[in-house]
């Protein structure tokens, strides 16, 4: 898997690179806009993460080109990020064509599990499971199973695990959590305690279920489910 | 009041007070000449009834014959009534009738009572002239003075409307034109320049001014835009490192977790914040578009469908009370916000298990009203007013973490924006409403 990051911001596009490394992509970076256009205009990526303001022009123009050249069977994926929170830039981004929209600062653990959903949708898997000591998670709908037996899950509970599990073996904060399920017009101390309630009831669902606890608690900073063996 | 009417106003009662001093003034002027003229004229009479009598008459008679004679005044004389001493000349004004058989009605006639010697006799003398040809004279020259002083007045106010509506007319473009800018993106072209003095000083100030405020709207805008991009960016790195930290906890002390957690907790808040200012300067400065179409009851259940977690979580009981549909254009995301941060409000200082009233109707004063009634803590009084205020916060003023309270000031910035007033008010028993009124 191809992947570029269009980024001016020198240690977030190094962040960025880093994460998509870790995630096993071939990753190519570009600070600029032309950069960005001459690495688009010669190579073939799977997914582009584009910054929308640039030094030298408009992460908009890039996303235009992207989908114009449209190589044609291979569509190449686009994650806007960007600092610009306005609605219409949003809306003008999706329009255009670009698949996700991440308003800057976002976690990484919530760019991966949007790269995921993407990279899911641009290859058309779906009924895509991760599975952790018996317990498994569909990916695309709401499906928690412990031992081939449904857990009865709620829509938050749901999205809550799906994060983690797409987040295996990281320790996910609370706050990346919170803005996960509610985006990011939260309070922040307001939503953690519910955080703590959701997962109070996820674990007396799983033990109820007979899952082993897989969820592991980080003091003061969040939760982590351990894969020892990764399938 | 409009300038070229007060002007005129000014102009108008001028000239009718000059046409009442003037009227009565010519009237006192002229009826004085006239009598001063009649009496000269009464004692010159008398002169000539004197030489008439000069030759000798024998009887009265034949004196008062010959007193009237070539005369076409009223004379009367009359033998010196013995008990009066002499009299001297006097002159008085009286109304009377003189040929019965002609008018019944008396005329005014200036009378002369003197003494006249005939023969070493005294005698009385009356002579009469009439008054009122003369004083239809005068009556004649007041009236044409106050009929000309009345056109004069018309002639005032038709110039006046006419001429100042041409010479303020560049000035009245400025106001007009000045009336319709309600903020800097409204200025448009600059005023023209006009030849008359003040007009000219004003436009070109206005233009200068205006031209200010205009500019740096416009740079505080882009700054807006910018200072976003540029704190959010860096915030971002913030929240990615301490992230990467965070995530691979197993060889930190716990108390490097709690600071690094802190660190990105801190760093979140401080994106919550400039996201909020960056709304409200966004709305302030008018860069929303109001045209959707927004029906409040579909705001504010997806609003509840966006909170249900927190309201099933603190097991509250919403009641939604739709009396009567709200329909208005606006901005839907904005409108959305409002709502949301209202009963986002409510919820977070509701106690678990509480009501929350949400209540979509009219209010008193019959205007379109959403109100939400939470039964929390309320607010206290002295605060009640200030409480949409930025930066202040009703319930804790600690550093708690919380929300810097900016949530109600997105609320009243796209009330202001749509031209809705919101409110809040604490209720009898406890917790506060929030009401906005459409």
């Amino acid at each position: 898997m191809r992947a570029l990051i269009v980024e001016d911001e020198l240690l977030l596009n190094e962040e960025l690179e880093e994460q998509l490394l870790d995630e096993q992509f071939t990753v190519d970076t570009a600070f600029n806009f032309m950069d960005a256009r001459e690495l688009l205009s010669g190579e073939i990526y799977d997914i582009v993460l584009l910054d929308l303001t640039l030094p030298d022009g408009d992460g908009l123009d890039l996303l235009k080109m992207i989908k114009k050249s449209g190589h044609h069977e291979m569509d190449t994926a686009v994650i806007i990020l960007t600092a610009r929170g306005a609605i219409e830039d949003r809306v003008e981004g999706l329009e255009l064509g670009s698949d996700d929209y991440l308003s800057k600062p976002f976690a990484m653990p919530e760019l991966r599990a949007r790269i995921h959903a993407v990279l899911r949708r641009k290859f058309k898997i779906s009924d895509n499971e991760i599975t952790i000591g018996k317990l498994t998670v569909n990916l695309d709908h709401l499906q928690v199973s412990f031992n081939h037996r449904p857990v009865d899950v709620t829509d938050t509970e749901y999205k809550m695990l799906r994060y983690l599990f797409l987040n295996k073996n990281r320790t996910i904060t609370r706050i990346a959590l919170a803005e996960h399920i509610w985006g990011n017009k939260i309070d922040d101390r307001f939503s953690l305690d519910f955080i703590n309630s959701h997962m109070k009831n996820i674990r007396k669902k799983l033990a109820e279920s007979g899952a082993p606890d897989l969820i592991e608690t980080v003091y003061g900073v969040g939760y982590k489910v351990k894969a020892y063996e990764t399938q | 009041m409009k300038l070229n009417n007060k002007i005129l106003i000014s102009n108008v009662l001028l000239s009718f007070f000059m046409l009442i001093v003037t009227g009565f003034g010519m009237y006192y002027v002229v009826n004085s000449t006239i009598y001063d003229e009649l009496d000269f004229h009464l004692m010159q009479h008398k002169t000539d009834i004197q030489k008439q009598l000069s030759e000798q008459p024998e009887s009265l008679d034949e004196i008062q014959r010959l007193g009237g004679l070539g005369s076409y005044e009223w004379v009367e004389i009359s033998p010196f009534p013995n008990n009066t001493s002499s009299i001297k000349n006097t002159f008085t004004t009286i109304d009377t009738v003189r040929y019965a058989e002609v008018s019944q009605l008396p005329e005014a006639y200036r009378k002369l009572t003197t003494t006249l010697t005939v023969n070493n006799e005294p005698f009385v003398l009356e002579i009469y002239e009439e008054v009122a040809a003369w004083e239809k004279i005068s009556m004649t020259i007041l009236l044409s003075v106050l009929a000309a002083l009345f056109i004069w007045v018309i002639l005032l106010y038709v110039v006046n409307q006419y001429v100042f509506g041409r010479i303020l007319s560049p000035f009245y473009s400025t106001v007009d034109r000045l009336e319709q800018i309600s903020s800097p993106t409204q200025v448009g072209e600059p005023f023209p320049e006009a030849n008359t003095y003040e007009i000219k000083v004003l436009n070109g100030a206005l233009n200068n001014m205006l031209g200010q405020i205009k500019s740096s709207f416009e740079d505080q805008k882009k700054f807006i835009q910018n200072a976003s991009h540029e704190l959010l960016t860096p915030l971002s790195i913030i929240r990615q490192k301490a992230e990467k930290i965070l995530s691979d906890p197993e060889n930190l002390e716990r108390k490097d977790i709690e600071r690094v957690h802190e660190i990105q907790q801190t760093a979140v808040r401080l994106t919550r914040l400039s996201n909020a200012l960056l709304l409200i300067s966004r709305v302030e400065n008018k860069q929303f578009s109001l045209d959707d179409d927004i029906h409040i009851s579909g705001i504010v259940e997806k609003a509840l469908n966006e909170l249900h977690d927190f309201i099933d979580l603190k097991k509250l009981k919403i009641h939604f009370d739709k009396r009567e549909e709200i329909g208005l254009s606006g901005n839907r995301e904005l409108v959305h916000s409002a709502v949301y941060n209202i009963i986002q409000n409510a919820i977070k200082f509701s106690p678990d298990g509480g009501n929350i009233l949400i209540f979509m109707g009219r209010d008193p004063s019959n205007a379109s009203v959403l109100s939400v009634r939470d039964e929390g803590p309320g607010i206290p009084d002295h605060l009640i007013d200030e409480v949409f205020n930025r930066f202040k916060k009703g319930h804790k003023m600690n550093d708690s973490g919380n929300s810097p309270g900016l949530g109600l000031s997105i609320v009243q910035s796209v009330c202001e924006l749509h031209g809705f007033r919101c409110t809040a008010s604490n209720n009898e028993g406890k917790g506060v409403t929030f009401s906005i009124h459409f």
